[in-house]
């Protein structure tokens, strides 16, 4: 399996096939006398805007302590949650436990049209 | 936070050029290979390719069908090296150890 | 549901988005000023279009992929947003001529300023989008961009010279005006070729469950489709050259090319160029709200979808709304909608290869598209009108700022 083509940037999936986000981090953990293991997914936070420029993270980073939703932090994923790999990539969790921004959007932007 | 000294991160290696302890290139790591042990995956081969911008549009060139058989794209190619022949205690200076043996 | 009930129905459902008010204005222009010389820019653009809409189609049946979607991850994050901003900026410009469009329609019936127009007709968009469904708007905005045919009768009661139209299908150097006559083209061919339509696409094939079975159906939609979008761009051109061309009129405002109908078919006439406007933009402007959405739901892993309620895919339906209330507040402040049109025609064609180079590689790379990878004819043939379309944009936008 390739971790870059078919695991990065590829579309999270929760277990009841919500979207989730993308994959935008793997974490490899090292173990001695051995080669190292997958052990989780990062999603989410400032990841992205630290994967396109350091500079667009710290700006990233700083703008969401004033605005947005408390839990900023990537999410992260144990590896052994992943369920399927694919077309995406489906996880054993729920999505309501890591989509801060969705939910930060519905409740206080969205809430104030008629008829969401 | 390139991780913990336990930990890496497969997306801040990708594209990182390996070089050998004299500094010269070996290559750009393209991917990372993983096979099922049990019940983890674990980590089995780095694929890298060319280096320079030259290489690279020529990777890309590659891609299209049209471009082939225009003959471009042809000298872009990628090898498989062991996990164990690259040195990560520097995630942001891969250094290719193996050896007697030519990269 | 037989196939070919499928297939007339997607046929149907592929016409609206083409024929908008970048298709009209560039249209309008070019056979006013320049007779039927530049009939062989639409023909080009729709073969194109064409090609780049049966790929959207084809790539999302096989791969269950969107075009951002697969782009983000082949591709990476680096390369999705460069195609993002890009694709951002200039749907938001068009978005913002669409509104501006309907307004103009508006105005042109009641004789009320069009900057009054823009919220009420942003707010219909929105309005749709927010509480319609996916088949609805696929649906609606097709059956009712049909009133375009108006033009296609316009032009057969004009008698158009056959001879001299079928000559303009090849292309040949300007008789005149060599600025004017290049960035024409270019915005003919942006107009013609514009990304949202196969992002709409290729979302629209993810929400309607397509699979490879749909890829012969698939093939005659988009051909067929487009190919109509490309007849009633044409019978603009044609109409325009016999109307507007033989008194020398080149329209600086909308009122002129409602001549373009007004002429042929008297009072009704005035009145269909007015509804064609109004129902073209209003189907153009849904789309480019819902791809702008796609652009950013694809690529981000966000939920997100026109069947699906809006506070279940909060962000989707944000990007939406954000774009929609930007681009009308855009028409209020008075940016002529003729010229933001013909602009942002030109810097499509401008930025074409960043989004179609990409998207050929995904269109060859086996991991995406298994066996059904493209023909090397429609590679050649998409690389080359893209390039094309960019070098003359890279030309012709600066000398037609300069000079006009």
């Amino acid at each position: 399996m390739q971790l870059g083509r078919q695991v990065l940037d590829q579309q999270l999936v929760d277990r009841n096939d919500v979207n989730m986000g993308k994959v935008d981090g793997l974490v490899l953990e090292l173990r001695e006398g051995g080669p190292p293991r997958v052990a989780a997914i990062l999603t989410g936070g400032h990841l992205l805007a630290r994967r396109l420029h350091p500079r667009l993270e710290t700006w990233a980073k700083r703008l969401m302590q004033s605005w947005g939703p408390d839990q900023v932090e990537p999410l992260r994923i144990p590896w052994e949650k992943v369920k399927k790999i694919g077309v995406d990539v489906k996880v054993d969790v729920a999505a309501a436990d890591g989509m801060p921004w969705e939910h930060w959007v519905r409740d206080h932007i969205l809430c104030h049209i008629p008829g969401a | 936070m390139m991780g913990t000294a336990r930990e890496l991160r497969v997306e801040e290696l990708l594209g990182r050029i390996v070089r050998t302890a004299a500094g010269r290139p070996v290559g750009r790591i393209e991917d990372i290979t993983a096979e099922p042990e049990g019940e983890d995956y674990v980590v089995r081969e780095v694929i890298l390719g060319d280096v320079g911008l030259r290489a690279r549009l020529f990777a890309l060139a590659a891609q299209l069908p049209t471009f082939q058989s225009l003959g471009l794209g042809g000298p872009y190619r990628t090898r498989a090296i062991p996990w164990h022949w690259l040195d990560f205690s520097d995630p942001s200076k891969p250094r290719f150890v193996q050896p007697g043996e030519k990269p | 549901m037989s196939k070919l009930l499928k297939i007339a129905l997607g046929i149907f459902t592929s016409i609206g988005g083409f024929l908008e008010v970048g298709a009209i204005a560039t249209t309008a222009q070019a056979g006013a000023a320049f007779g039927f010389s530049l009939i062989w820019a639409v023909v080009l653009g729709t073969i194109c279009v064409i090609f780049l809409v049966e790929m959207s189609g084809r790539l999302a049946a096989v791969s269950h992929h969107t075009i951002k979607d697969a782009l983000r991850e082949r591709f990476g994050p680096r390369i999705y947003m460069v195609t993002l901003v890009s694709d951002v900026l200039i749907n938001f410009l068009v978005l913002a001529a669409e509104i501006g469009g309907m307004s103009l329609a508006l105005q042109l019936v009641t004789g009320i300023s069009f900057r009054w127009w823009a919220i009420p007709t942003g707010f219909l968009t929105w309005l749709l989008l927010w509480k319609g469904s996916f088949g609805l708007i696929e649906n609606g905005v097709s059956l009712l961009g049909m009133v375009a045919i108006a033009f296609v009768v316009a032009a057969w009661k004009l008698d158009p010279p056959l001879p001299e139209v079928l000559a303009g299908v090849i292309p040949r150097l300007p008789p005149h005006q060599p600025v004017h006559y290049w960035f024409t083209a270019v915005s003919i061919l942006g107009a013609a070729i514009s990304p949202y339509l196969f992002y709409f696409y290729s979302a629209g094939a993810i929400e309607d469950h397509w699979d490879e079975d749909h890829i012969g159906v698939n093939k005659a939609v988009a051909t067929v489709g487009m190919t109509f979008g490309g007849v009633l761009a044409t019978a603009v051109l044609v109409v325009a050259a016999l109307v507007l061309h033989p008194r020398g009129i080149e329209p600086q405002r909308y009122e002129q090319i409602a001549l373009l109908l007004a002429e042929p078919l008297g009072r009704a006439g005035f009145y269909l160029f007015a509804g064609t406007l109004l129902v073209s933009c209003l189907g153009a402007a849904l789309e480019l709200g819902l791809a702008t959405a796609y652009c950013f739901a694809n690529g981000l892993g966000w939920n997100w979808g026109e069947n699906v309620r809006p506070r279940d895919a909060a962000r989707f339906t944000l990007s939406y709304t954000v774009m929609i209330a930007l681009a009308s507040i855009l028409m209020v402040a008075g940016i002529d909608p003729l010229q933001l049109t013909l602009f942002s025609m030109a810097l499509t064609s401008l930025t074409l290869p960043i989004v179609t180079f990409p998207f050929l590689v995904l269109m060859n790379d086996r991991d995406y598209v298994g066996e059904y990878g493209n023909h090397w004819i429609s590679n050649a043939a998409v690389i080359a009108i893209s390039l094309l379309a960019s070098v003359l944009a890279l030309a012709a936008i600066p000398l037609q700022l300069m000079g006009g």
